[in-house]
C-alpha cells in the first residue's frame, strides 16, 4: 500500500537482509511477543475498562423497558422492544432521512471545495504559508463557539450576514432556511481538514507520471483526471471516509445552532439521541438509538475498507 | 443593598424571635449546592446569602451551577449512585416525579426548621408552591422560585390605540394586538417561538385559559388534542401566521431572547414569566424601562377564566445528604421571609404571600401583585417523570403549527398519538 | 519550456486569479471569527448598533470582566491540565501499541486493530451515562482525572490509526540492524524508532489536544465548579438574565479559542506530514 515511488528504492536493501533475517528470526520471536504484549496490552485494558464497560451496558439498556422512576437503571427485559418503537417513531425515521441527507450534503460540498482549496494550496507561490495557516482556522476552533460565531452572524436584526444582503430573514426560525445554515457552518469548519489531508496527498505524489503524462502532449484537464486523481485515490478514501463518519455524529453544531428544531427540521441522530437521553431520561431508548447509529456507521466503515482493499489488490 | 432594605433586614431579622441554636452535628468545612446556571434570580443566593452563611456557621456554601441538561444529567446520576456529594439540591417543578423519592421528607425538615425559627410562617408560602412542592402527597421541597405566566404589555402604547386597560378575552386581545402592530420596527406580541423549552410556558397560558388540559397521568386518557386545546394552540398560530402580528425572529426566541426583544422594544405585549418584567423595566438595560404593566392573562370569553402556569424551583436535602442538619440551615435562611424580600429586588420571584403583596414591591416592581393572584389559581408544570418525553412531542407539533406547516388541528392530533406510544411505553394507564 | 514571453504574462495572471481565488476563501473562513473578535472589543452599547459599527475605539473592558473572575482562570488552569494530560496519556499508551501493530503479527492483529477503529465511530453520547456511574463508583465522578480517561478513550484509537500508518511507512532496516546489533526491542523503539516519528506523533497530539480542548459534554457532566474546563465555563456566559452577555461570551469564546490556534500554527507543518503518511495508511 505504499506509494508508488517508495517501491522502486526497496529491492535491492531487502535482498541482503533475507539471510539473516532467518537467523535471528527465532529468537527474536519471543523477544517480538514479549514487546508487543506489553505495549499493546495498556491500550486495551484502558479502553476495555473506560469504553467497552459503558457500551456493554448501553447495549444491554437497549434491551430494558423504560424506568420512570429508576434514576439510570433500565426496567425489566423486554427484548428487540425499544428497536420496535424507534422504527414506528416518525421523528426518528425522518431524523434518519435528515442525517442521510445532511450527511452527504456536507461531505460532498467538504471534499470538492477541500479539493479545490489543496490543488491551489499545492502551487508553488510565495506567501503560500500564510494563506495556508490562515485557511486552516476554522478547523481550530472549538466547535461550540464556532457555531456561536456564526449564531452571531446570522442574528435577523444585528448579525452582519443580513446587515450584507440588506434583508431581515430569520436564518434559524425556518426549517429550509435552518438547515441550510448548519450545512454551511459544517462546511465552513470541516473543509480545512479535508483540505490538509489531500494537500499531504497531492504533496507526496511522484512527479514522473505528470511529466510522463505532459510529454505525451496530454493538457491540464486530462494530466488531471487520469493521472492526479487515480494517484491521490488512497487520500480522497480516507478523507471521504472521516468525514462521513463525523458528519454522520455532529452534535456541536446543531445543539448550539437550532437544538433540532425548527418543527425538527435539524433533527440529526446524535441530537434525537442526546434529547432522548438526556432531556426525555429514556435511557433505554437513548442506547438503541445509539446502537443503530453505531451498526450504520460499522457498516459504513466496513464498506470503505473492503473499498480499499479490493482496489489494493488490483 | 439600598439602605432602606438594610434597615428592614436587620429589623426583620431582630423581630424573628430568639432563634433555637443549631444542633451540633460535625461541621463540614463544605456544602455543595447543585442547581442550574440559567437566569440571575440565584445572584442572592450566591452573592448574599451563602456569605452570610458562612459569615454564621464559618461553613463556606460552594454554588455548582450547570446548564440545565448538564444539571439533570448530573442530578440524575447522584440520586441513582445514592451520593452523599450533593448537600443542597435544588429542583424544579418538572423533575418532581423522579426527585421527589430521593427526597426527605419536607415536612419533617419544616418541623426542624420551625424549631428554630418559629417566624418562619410556612402558611406565608402561597397554595400553588406548596402544592408544586409536593408530588404523590410527600412534600419534597421548600419553594425558593415561583413563576407564572402574566400578561406584560406597554401601557402608553395601548392606550394611544384606545385600549385603556389591558385586553381581559381573547377577542379583546385580538382587536388590540391589530390596532398597535406597527412593523417592522414594533409588533404586537411577543413570545417564545423556538422549538425548545420556551414552547409549553407560550402555550400554556392560553391553553389553560381557554379551558383545556394535557392529560391524565394516571388514567392515561390524553385531552392534548379536544376542541378547547385546538382553539388555544389556533388562536396563538393565527397571531404568528396570520395575521402577522409577531416579531419574524420569534421562530428563535427562548427566556433570554423575549426579554431581550421587550428590552428593544420590539413589542407591545407578551404572555412571559413574571420577574422578567423587571429587567424590561430595567432603565439601564432597557430602551422601554419603566413602560411595562402587568395584568393575569386574558380569559378565553371572560376575564374570570384567565388561568396559566405555575412553575417553579425548590431547594431540597437528599436522603443522602451528609450535613443535613447544616444544609436545613442553608435552607431556612434562603427562604425566610427577609432574604426572600430582599431576593425579589435582585430578580427572584418568591411563593412568599407576604412578600409579594408587600406594598413597596408593588409598588417598585409591579408585577408581584399579578404575580400572586395567577399563581392561586395557577397550574404546576406536570411532574410526572414521563413529561419531559410528552413535552418534547408537544414542542414539535407547537413548532409546526407556528411554522404554518400544520393547522393546530393536525398537529395535536399528532401529538396525542405520539402521547399514545409514549404511555404505553411508560406503562400508563390503560395498557 | 516551449514559449517564454507569452507565457510569463499568463503566468502572472494565473497566480493573479489563484491568489485572489484563495484570499476571497481566507476572508470567508476568518470572518465569522474576527468579526466575534470585534464584538467582543465592542462595549454593550456598541453591539447594538443598526447598522453595524466597523471603526470604533475598541475596547478590553470585556476580557478584563472574564479574566477576572477567578473561576474563568480557574477554568482555563483545568482544561489545561486536563487536554495535557490526556496528550499524554493517549500518546504514551497509543505510541507504542501502534508501532506493536505495525511491526509485529500477532495473533488477532487485524481483528485487535479492526475493534480499535469501531470504538473510534460511536457516537459518544451513547457511554456518557455509563460512565459517570462508573467513575461515581470509583469515586473519581468530579474529578479532573475522570474527564482525562474519558478524552484517553477517544483519543487512543486516533493515535493507534494515525501513527501505525506512520510506522508502516518507517523502512524497517533501521531497526532490525539494532536488534541485530544486540539492542533491544525497547532500546531500539526508544532511541531509534520515537525520534523518525516525531513529525508523526505532533500531529497525533495536535488532533488529540482539539479533542480534549474542545469537548463540551463530557466535561459538563463529569466536572463540577472546581474542576470545569473552559467550555463548559463559557457556556455558562449564554445564560444572562440581562438578555445575553454578549460582551462575556464573545470575549470568553475568543480566549477558549486563542491556545490552541496559536499552538497548531506553531505545529502546523508536522500537522500535514504527520497527516498525509498517518492517514492514508490502513
Amino acid at each position: 500500500m505504499v506509494v508508488s515511488g517508495r517501491e522502486v528504492a526497496r529491492p535491492a536493501v531487502v535482498s541482503v537482509r533475507t539471510a539473516e533475517r532467518g537467523a535471528w528470526a527465532l529468537r527474536g520471536f519471543s523477544l517480538d511477543r514479549a514487546f508487543t504484549a506489553i505495549a499493546v496490552l495498556p491500550t486495551f485494558v484502558v479502553m476495555l475498562c473506560i469504553f467497552g464497560i459503558p457500551l456493554l451496558f448501553s447495549l444491554y439498556l437497549s434491551f430494558t423497558g423504560w424506568a420512570l422512576d429508576q434514576a439510570l437503571m433500565g426496567g425489566e427485559f423486554v427484548g428487540l422492544a425499544n428497536y420496535e418503537d424507534l422504527m414506528n417513531d416518525p421523528v426518528f425515521i425522518g431524523s434518519l432521512g435528515i442525517t442521510f441527507g445532511y450527511t452527504a450534503a456536507s461531505v460532498a460540498a467538504q471534499m470538492m471545495l477541500g479539493l479545490a482549496i489543496a490543488l491551489l494550496l499545492n502551487i508553488d507561490l510565495p506567501y503560500m504559508r500564510v494563506l495556508r495557516t490562515a485557511l486552516v482556522v476554522p478547523m481550530m476552533i472549538t466547535p461550540i463557539v464556532g457555531a456561536l460565531c456564526w449564531k452571531l452572524l446570522l442574528e435577523p436584526s444585528l448579525g452582519f450576514f443580513n446587515y450584507l444582503i440588506g434583508q431581515k430573514i430569520v436564518w434559524l426560525g425556518m426549517p429550509a432556511t435552518a438547515l441550510l445554515s448548519v450545512w454551511v457552518v459544517s462546511v465552513w469548519q470541516s473543509t480545512p481538514y479535508v483540505a490538509l489531508i489531500l494537500l499531504a496527498g497531492l504533496r507526496s505524489l511522484p512527479s514522473e507520471p505528470l511529466e510522463a503524462a505532459a510529454i505525451d502532449g496530454a493538457n491540464r484537464r486530462q494530466s488531471f483526471w487520469h493521472v492526479t486523481l487515480p494517484l491521490l485515490r488512497p487520500y480522497l478514501l480516507v478523507a471521504l471516509l472521516l468525514r462521513v463518519i463525523f458528519e454522520f455524529r455532529a452534535f456541536d453544531n446543531i445543539y448550539a445552532l437550532t437544538g433540532g428544531g425548527p418543527a425538527n427540521a435539524t433533527m440529526v441522530l446524535s441530537m434525537f439521541t442526546y434529547l432522548t437521553s438526556f432531556v426525555r431520561f429514556d435511557f433505554s431508548l437513548g442506547a438503541a438509538a445509539s446502537w443503530i447509529m453505531l451498526l450504520i456507521s460499522m457498516i459504513t466503515c466496513l464498506f470503505f475498507i473492503a473499498t480499499i482493499r479490493r482496489r489494493d489488490a488490483n | 443593598m439600598s439602605t432602606l432594605n438594610r434597615r428592614r433586614l436587620l429589623m426583620a431579622a431582630a423581630a424573628g424571635g430568639v432563634m433555637m441554636p443549631i444542633l451540633a452535628q460535625n461541621k463540614p468545612d463544605k456544602l455543595v449546592y447543585l442547581g442550574d446556571n440559567q437566569g440571575g434570580w440565584k445572584r442572592t443566593l450566591t452573592e448574599e446569602v451563602g456569605p452570610a452563611f458562612e459569615k454564621e456557621t464559618g461553613i463556606k456554601v460552594e454554588f455548582t451551577l450547570l446548564p440545565p441538561d448538564a444539571w439533570l444529567a448530573r442530578l440524575k446520576a447522584e440520586m441513582g449512585a445514592g451520593s452523599s456529594g450533593v448537600d443542597i439540591t435544588q429542583w424544579s417543578v418538572g423533575m418532581g416525579g423522579w426527585v421527589s423519592p430521593h427526597m426527605l421528607d419536607h415536612n419533617e425538615v419544616l418541623a426542624r426548621i420551625t424549631a428554630r425559627d418559629p417566624g418562619f410562617d410556612w402558611n406565608d408560602f402561597l397554595a400553588g408552591s406548596k402544592l408544586a412542592a409536593s408530588y404523590d402527597g410527600k412534600l419534597s421541597g421548600i419553594p425558593y422560585r415561583i413563576t407564572t405566566g402574566i400578561l406584560v404589555f406597554q401601557k402608553a402604547l395601548l392606550a394611544k390605540a384606545g385600549f385603556a386597560v389591558a385586553p381581559g378575552t381573547f377577542a379583546q386581545f385580538h382587536k388590540a394586538a391589530l390596532a398597535v402592530n406597527a412593523p417592522p420596527d414594533r409588533y404586537a406580541f411577543g413570545l417564545m417561538g423556538k422549538q425548545g423549552p420556551g414552547l409549553y410556558p407560550s402555550l400554556a397560558s392560553w391553553l389553560y385559559s381557554a379551558g383545556g388540559r394535557l392529560l391524565d397521568f394516571k388514567t392515561g386518557e390524553i385531552f392534548i388534542n379536544d376542541d378547547k386545546a385546538v382553539t388555544a394552540l389556533q388562536f396563538m398560530a393565527d397571531l404568528v401566521v396570520k395575521d402577522k402580528l409577531t416579531p419574524p425572529e420569534v421562530t428563535t426566541w427562548e427566556f433570554d431572547d423575549i426579554t431581550a426583544g421587550g428590552q428593544r422594544d420590539r413589542y407591545v405585549m407578551a404572555q412571559t414569566f413574571a420577574p422578567y418584567m423587571t429587567l424590561m423595566n430595567d432603565p439601564v438595560l432597557s430602551k422601554t424601562g419603566g413602560n411595562w404593566f402587568a395584568d393575569t392573562v386574558p380569559g378565553y370569553t371572560d376575564k374570570s377564566q384567565s388561568r396559566t402556569w405555575v412553575d417553579g424551583h425548590f431547594l431540597a436535602v437528599s436522603k443522602y445528604a451528609k450535613n443535613a442538619d447544616w444544609s436545613i440551615e442553608f435552607i431556612r435562611m434562603a427562604c425566610s421571609k427577609e432574604w426572600q424580600l430582599r431576593s425579589m429586588e435582585r430578580g427572584n420571584a418568591p411563593p412568599r404571600g407576604s412578600v409579594l403583596n408587600d406594598p413597596a414591591m408593588a409598588e417598585k416592581l409591579g408585577w408581584p401583585p399579578t404575580a400572586a393572584r395567577a399563581i392561586e389559581t395557577g397550574v404546576p408544570t406536570p411532574a410526572h417523570p414521563a413529561w419531559s418525553t410528552l413535552e418534547l412531542a408537544l414542542r414539535t407539533g407547537v413548532s409546526e403549527t407556528l411554522q404554518g406547516q400544520k393547522t393546530a388541528k393536525q398537529a395535536l392530533d399528532a401529538v396525542a398519538a405520539d402521547w399514545q406510544r409514549t404511555l404505553r411505553r411508560a406503562g400508563i394507564g390503560r395498557a | 519550456m516551449a514559449m517564454v514571453v507569452g507565457s510569463r504574462r499568463r503566468r502572472r495572471l494565473q497566480a493573479g486569479l489563484v491568489y485572489t481565488a484563495l484570499i476571497a476563501l481566507a476572508v470567508i473562513f476568518l470572518f465569522p471569527v474576527l468579526w466575534v473578535l470585534g464584538l467582543s472589543l465592542k462595549t454593550r452599547l456598541q453591539v447594538f448598533a443598526d447598522p453595524p459599527l466597523f471603526i470604533w475605539w475598541p475596547t478590553l473592558e470585556n476580557y478584563i470582566d472574564v479574566l477576572g473572575r477567578s473561576d474563568f482562570l480557574l477554568a482555563f488552569v483545568n482544561t489545561l491540565v486536563v487536554a495535557g494530560s490526556a496528550v499524554t496519556l493517549s500518546l504514551c499508551v497509543g505510541v507504542p501499541a501502534a508501532y506493536a501493530f505495525a511491526r509485529f503479527p500477532f495473533t488477532g492483529r487485524s481483528f485487535l486493530f479492526f475493534a480499535l477503529l469501531v470504538m473510534r465511530m460511536l457516537p459518544p453520547i451513547a457511554v456518557l451515562v455509563p460512565m459517570y456511574v462508573l467513575f461515581s463508583k470509583l469515586g473519581l465522578a468530579t474529578t479532573r482525572l475522570s474527564v482525562v480517561l474519558a478524552y484517553s478513550t477517544f483519543a487512543l484509537p486516533l493515535v493507534v490509526w494515525l501513527m501505525r500508518g506512520f510506522f508502516e511507512d518507517l523502512p524497517k532496516e533501521l531497526e532490525e540492524s539494532a536488534w541485530i546489533d544486540g539492542a533491544g526491542r525497547y532500546r531500539a523503539f526508544v532511541h531509534i524508532v520515537l525520534p523518525l516519528a516525531k513529525p508523526g506523533m505532533v500531529a497525533a497530539g495536535i488532533l488529540c489536544l482539539q479533542l480534549a480542548w474542545n469537548d463540551f459534554l463530557f466535561a459538563a457532566v463529569l466536572t463540577n465548579n472546581a474542576t470545569q474546563t473552559l467550555p463548559v465555563k463559557m457556556m455558562s456566559f449564554s445564560a444572562g438574565d440581562s438578555g445575553v452577555d454578549w460582551g462575556g461570551l464573545t470575549a470568553s469564546g475568543m480566549l477558549v479559542i486563542l491556545p490552541v490556534i496559536i499552538f497548531s500554527f506553531a505545529a502546523q507543518r508536522y500537522l500535514v506530514a504527520g497527516l498525509s503518511s498517518g492517514a492514508v495508511k490502513g
